[in-house]
């Protein structure tokens, strides 16, 4: 092909670079390029006809018909290639923190074997240890594998099961047949309702039109009819595309393309062939486990040295280092995580999300670019009557979906007249029985523009069938592409008015040439220069606004010349069709949906930049931007400045431009810098024409200037760029399979506005996640220093392993998970959304804070409570030191203790256990003060309400509960080693309690005080 | 976005850990410029200094409500532990083997109650425990009569084992088919082994395995008794000569000369049933000659 370039979709613009990197997915991309130079709808017929061996009369015949099936197999799209079931689960078991508790698991059964081989029987806490990290990584795993099922299955049980047919002509016979059996170079007709059951070159067309708004994003319905009007197959006029759907006419044609080998095959592969993005959050968690595991590994190898130094064996100091760096993962942070997670997506599909994959719950509150698709998720996807010009005013009509909007001025004569010739001039009826039904959805016969005005009559004259039955139809010739107008001849309602109605309605400027007199306010005026000026001016504002335009006009016949029973001849046209009386236009557009503009509002306020990124036509894209905001009030491009400057465009000086209209043409040839270029100096941006590729393209420019980008979409075409985005959503009922397929978020009322929900509950939840996470960390302390002043000091060992994991995975699950019901510090839907460069989920100052202050002081107060303990049961703190060779002498039967009393081995492990409870107790107590002040990270708890999160609170009940009984339940001490203690030891770790509270509410303070201040740079996480 | 996904190089991962220790742009080292680590250093200097005050604070609190004789509560010292000597073990198992033909190996046996009985040599016994006791009759005090503000402790001579004393058979049976074992009661402060005075706690020893292959048990002091005057005791600081009462248990062995055999201290107060704690009231062993 010599023009190969000028109509290739898949342009690779702004690839180069990558290029070298995926060689593999180039040449994938490559060869759809090559697949895309189609020629069919240019050459002449004969040579199609030799082309598939087929007959454009008769069609294949049965036998060649069955060859080429076999050959080409069945035309249907092949389901993106399904991950695989154990693959799903294996992910969900793959993740950074479990892998981390993987490596601990098999770090304690490195550990657990080497105490055996040493011959150490006693000790199977690394063993219970490991089996207890395996379980929480497999039962969490088949948690979130659940949660993801169960909406998977939502989303599956939109999918149209219902098998197509198509009527295709074979041997000369016409046959219905399923249309997964069609084969290339079958000829096949289809009519309006149908769905085009694969690519067709049209050979015959009669009236035909189709609705390409999933493909192109065009929400107006496209001619079809024989000649090539484009060498780019997409723009020409002659080819149907397979799964858009005929709205009105018929058509012949041949089958160029079947199942895959389609353009949307080919987009849909593209989009299984663009890698799926990791969500933010599991960037962080990464982030988060570097952490930990860097932290684990130092305070083991440090402990390692020390331990070496003191003297102890290498296998035993590897043994305590094994130990340490397990006691630092924790335990209980990946089932906060995940369960913090799916509540979230429980909330969101209560109001109509679906999340796909749990994490994408928080990459919406990450957005900082949503690129949005117009047709279908903006705009309700049907052509509305938007505005009405009569008695020289434009009337601006209710387009909301429910009709909650303002209605104008119907008390002006004129609209009555303009309100009749609409009704009447109108083929368009309603399917039958649909009475329950709101008239915006019902379903219409007849094309767009009808349609539209049909409905906008029926809501404002009323019971259109009955209407025109009182105006019988005399005559009626139907619009053609010469006339450009429609007109139809009536007998009035009135039934001594013995006079017939002439209606028109057609192109305004043919309108406006057939009239000599204009209708204000009831009164025929003469239409003069000073008239159609005004009409001019009118016709000029409502197409700017990307409207499409008709004009109305009428005239009573006079009844001498045309008496009852005159015949009219519609070939003939023997009645006067100029010197008519003009009653004003009616513009129709695909409106926006009602909750969108309030919806970019609020995006807008939140920091989110909203880009529209359309197939449709630059007009009609860049009048939806302004209505729904996303081109805001008084916002010019640089082609509006040239205009009101009077400066060639090339002068203007591109910052000043605050709005930016890109065609798919211009975009062509932008080189990937010149479009991060346009990105960054333009904030409101508008893209028109794009095709799936340049969607994709436009995706990844912004994820390059470091945004996290949400794609919103609806249509086949999306898909890509659904897929490449941080996070896409897909509609749910207008939305088509492959996008709900490419899709990880789904919302199932096709409402903009819920992605506003989706922002706010993802903030939320980054912001809740970091409290949690920085409660979950603060105990590791606390639970890591007994072991090691048990290596150093030789102290009797305050704290197991058993009861460690009693207070990651019983207690403190569940006040972790309570802090996702917090609820937001400030109005976090006036912030900006988070650098993900900086603004981490877990940052420096929240893992020292916890862990070498908060963390600090909680093992302060659980060695007081282990010391009172000790020292009140007969171990004075300083015999303990240095007591541990001895006291864990199993063959010691008779030791001495501060008071000269004499303990059995067993007695000792008694107290032993006694020390883990009330050093269990001592974390409970110092936890509960923690979980309060992680209620807010700035605020005052009292400025947030102790009692607000009653979740929390019950957990705190909980908590305690869980920790009475896990004290005082017979049978305990030799099953969980917990002991029954006394009741004050309950209250000496209370003042540490405090002194957190009072401790971080002071910190609080001054990061209030002072923001931007040393303490609040050092403290604030 | 991009930027963050990139997958990095092991060489540009080091860079950046690199930059991250010394950056000479910022003059930042791991983070922070010199001057910044010094207010932090500080500030975690001074919160260190006063959370190990209040920690000694708290510690000290703790010392100073402690009563200096007894301890606060003895909630793991309900009832006193049992232990057998020559206390010898395979794994957590008393086994006590010992071979007569073998000097060595019976000799290590007599070695270990030599060095057990120190303590109660009769005239080390006699120089600090001169109080003459009134037996049969808990020896209570609640003032401090003792020189150097203390409490009688009542003698326990190694005489009073009489033949298993090892005095006159230092061998202490070893050699024959006659071992003599010792049971020691650990001490418990304040613990009266009994609700009545007139039957003190004593030592009963029987053969759960092994029946045949034990002909005799013989206790002494006579009966297995442990005198009531031992009790209570006083804690280290009141009662700082205090030793326990013992009981010795001569067994003679026939037959195959093996046997498994409990030994409880017998009083009302002693518990010895509970599961998970061995020792308490009572101990087993095994007793083997070999040849």
């Amino acid at each position: 092909m010599s023009n190969k370039d000028t109509y290739n979709m898949f342009e690779m613009d702004g690839q180069g670079d990558k290029k070298k990197k995926k060689v593999k997915k180039t040449e994938k991309l490559e060869g759809m390029k090559k697949e895309m130079d189609i020629d069919d709808h240019e050459i002449p017929m004969e040579e199609l006809e030799m082309r598939y061996t087929t007959s454009i009369t008769k069609g294949l015949t049965t036998t060649f018909a069955r060859q080429v099936l076999e050959r080409d197999g069945p035309n249907e799209l092949k389901p993106p290639k399904g991950t695989p079931e154990y693959v799903k689960f294996a992910r969900q078991l793959a993740g950074g923190l479990q892998c981390l508790m993987w490596v601990a698991a098999c770090i304690c059964l490195i550990a657990f074997g080497i105490e055996l081989a040493r011959g150490n029987l006693t000790s199977f806490d690394n063993l219970y240890l490991a089996i207890t990290l395996i379980t929480v990584v497999v039962v969490t795993g088949c948690f979130g594998y659940y949660q993801e099922f169960k909406s998977t299955n939502i989303i599956a049980s939109f999918k149209n099961l219902v098998p197509q047919q198509a009527l295709v002509i074979r041997d000369g016979q016409k046959n219905q047949i399923n249309a997964y059996e069609l084969v290339v170079g079958d000829l096949v007709e289809i009519k309006g309702g149908d769905r085009v059951p694969a690519d067709i070159r049209i050979i015959t067309a009669s009236g035909c039109k189709v609705d390409n708004s999933s493909l192109t994003g065009e929400s107006e319905p496209q001619t079809r009819s024989p000649e090539c009007t484009h060498e780019n197959p997409l723009e020409t006029r002659n080819i149907a595309f397979f799964s858009t759907t005929c709205l009105e006419g018929v058509a012949t044609g041949v089958i160029i393309s079947t199942g895959d080998r389609t353009i949307i095959g080919r987009i849909a592969s593209l989009a299984s062939g663009v890698g799926n993005e990791k969500t933010p959050i599991a960037i962080e968690i990464e982030h988060f486990v570097d952490i930990i595991a860097g932290l684990a590994i130092f305070f083991g190898f440090t402990f390692f040295v020390v331990a070496m130094f003191i003297g102890y064996a290498f296998l035993e100091a590897m043994i305590f280092f094994m130990a340490i760096v397990v006691a630092y993962v924790p335990e209980g942070l990946l089932a906060t995580v995940t369960v913090c997670l799916s509540l979230t997506a429980k909330r969101l599909a209560r109001k109509n999300c679906v999340v796909k994959n749990l994490e994408a719950v928080e990459t919406l509150g990450s957005t900082s670019v949503i690129c949005s698709d117009k047709t279908g998720t903006l705009t309700q996807n049907r052509m509305t009557v938007a505005h009405l010009w009569f008695d020289n005013h434009i009337h601006a009509a209710d387009t909301t979906e429910d009709q909650s909007g303002q209605s104008f001025d119907q008390s002006s004569e004129t609209w009555r007249s303009l309100a009749r010739i609409a009704s009447l001039c109108n083929r368009a009826t309603f399917r039958p029985d649909q009475e329950g039904v709101p008239i915006p959805k019902r379903l219409v016969v007849g094309d767009a523009s009808e349609t539209a005005l049909l409905k906008f009559t029926e809501l404002t004259v009323g019971n259109i069938t009955d209407y025109r039955n009182r105006f019988k139809k005399g005559v009626e010739v139907p619009f053609n592409s010469t006339n450009k107008f429609q007109l139809s001849i009536h007998e009035l309602e009135d039934p001594l008015d013995l006079r017939y109605l002439l209606v028109m309605k057609g192109a305004p400027e043919r309108i406006l040439e057939r009239c000599s007199t204009i209708l204000i306010k009831g009164q025929e005026l003469p239409m003069d220069e000073q008239w159609k000026e005004y009409f001019q001016t009118a016709y000029m504002d409502l197409g700017g606004l990307g409207e499409r335009v008709l004009g109305f006009c009428h005239l009573y016949l006079n009844e001498k010349e045309f008496p009852r029973g005159f015949k009219f001849d519609c070939d003939d046209m023997n009645f006067p069709t100029s010197e008519l009386c003009f009653a004003g236009l009616i513009s129709m557009i695909d409106p926006p949906r009602a909750t969108v503009p309030d919806a970019v509002m609020k995006c807008r306020t939140a920091g989110i930049r909203v880009v529209m990124v359309t197939g449709d036509h630059p007009i009609t894209a860049r009048a939806i931007a302004a209505n729904v905001g996303i081109i805001s009030e008084g916002s010019e491009t640089v082609e509006d400045i040239a205009e009101r400057k009077r400066i060639p465009v090339e002068q203007v000086n591109k910052r000043d431009a605050r709005a930016c209209v890109i065609s798919g043409g211009q975009l062509k040839d932008m080189s990937s810098e010149d479009l991060d270029d346009a990105l960054r100096n333009h904030p409101e941006m508008v893209f028109a024409r794009t095709s799936p590729q340049q969607k994709l393209i436009i995706v990844e420019s912004c994820q390059r200037l470091g945004s996290i980008v949400a794609v919103t979409g609806d249509g086949v075409n999306d898909s890509p760029a659904l897929k490449k985005a941080d996070i896409g959503v897909a509609m749910g009922i207008a939305g088509s399979d492959a996008a709900k397929n490419a899709a990880d978020m789904i919302l199932l009322d096709d409402n903009f506005a819920s992605i506003v929900t989706g922002v706010e509950q993802g903030r939320l939840i980054f912001d809740n996640l970091k409290k949690s996470i920085a409660y979950t960390l603060t105990k590791n302390i606390p639970e890591l220093t007994p072991y090691l002043i048990y290596i150093t000091c030789s102290v009797p060992l305050p704290l197991g392993c058993i009861t460690i994991l009693f207070i990651e995975l019983a207690t403190d699950i569940y006040p972790s998970v309570s802090l996702a019901y917090e609820k937001a510090e400030s109005d976090i839907m006036h912030l900006k959304p988070r650098n993900p460069r900086r603004d981490r989920l877990v940052n420096e100052a929240l893992a020292v804070y916890s862990y070498f202050q908060i963390g600090a002081i909680q093992s302060f107060a659980g060695f007081t409570d282990y010391f009172t303990a000790m020292a009140q049961e007969g171990w004075f703190p300083l015999l303990c030191i240095g007591l541990r060779s001895q006291w864990e002498d199993v063959h010691l039967q008779d030791m001495q203790d501060s008071y000269g009393q004499e303990w059995t081995f067993a007695q000792r492990l008694y107290q032993q256990y006694t020390c883990y409870t009330v050093f269990f107790v001592s974390i409970e107590i110092c936890q509960i003060s923690d979980v309060l002040i992680r209620k807010t990270r700035r605020l005052s708890l009292f400025q947030q309400g102790v009692f607000r999160n009653r979740v929390l609170i019950s957990a705190i009940v909980f908590q305690l509960c869980l920790g009475n009984l896990l004290c005082y339940c017979p049978g305990m001490p030799n099953i969980f080693n917990f002991m029954p203690i006394r009741v004050q030891w309950w209250f000496v770790p209370v003042p540490y309690g405090i002194l957190i509270f009072v401790y971080d509410e002071i910190r609080k303070l001054g990061v209030r005080r002072h923001p931007g201040s040393w303490w609040d740079k050092e403290l604030y996480y | 976005m991009a930027a963050l996904k990139e997958k990095r190089t092991c060489g540009q991962r080091c860079e950046d850990f690199g930059h991250f220790v010394w950056n000479s742009e910022n003059g930042t080292l791991m983070g922070r410029t010199p001057e910044k680590w010094v207010y932090i250093s500080l500030y975690y200097v001074a919160f260190y200094v006063v959370m190990t005050s209040l920690f000694s604070l708290a510690i000290w609190t703790l010392m100073y409500t402690l009563d200096p004789y007894a301890p606060d509560y003895q909630d793991r010292l309900k009832s006193p532990g049992v232990m057998v000597w020559p206390d010898s073990y395979v794994d957590e198992k008393i086994e006590i083997t010992y071979n007569v033909s073998d000097k060595s190996s019976w000799m290590k046996k007599a070695t270990i109650l030599h060095n057990f009985l120190k303590p109660y040599n009769d005239t080390k016994q006699q120089e600090c425990n001169y109080h003459n006791c009134t037996k049969g009759k808990y020896f209570i005090q609640n003032d401090f009569h003792a020189p150097g503000h203390t409490k009688w402790a009542c003698p326990f001579t190694q005489s009073m084992l009489g033949p298993c004393s090892g005095l006159d058979d230092p061998t202490f049976g070893y050699n024959c088919s006659m071992p003599c074992l010792i049971i020691k009661m650990n001490r418990i402060i304040g613990f009266l082994p009994t609700n009545h005075t007139e039957s003190p706690p004593y030592v009963n020893c029987t053969t759960l395995d092994g029946h045949d292959n034990v002909a005799k048990i013989e206790y002494f002091p006579e009966k297995g008794v442990m005198d009531l005057s031992y009790f209570p005791y006083y804690g280290r600081l009141a009662h700082p000569t205090y030793v326990n009462p013992l009981v010795a248990v001569r067994l003679s062995l026939v037959g195959e000369k093996k046997a498994k055999i409990q030994c409880r201290v017998v009083a009302d107060k002693i518990t010895y049933e509970h599961f998970h704690l061995p020792y308490e009231g009572k101990v087993t062993f095994t007793l083997t000659q070999l040849k």
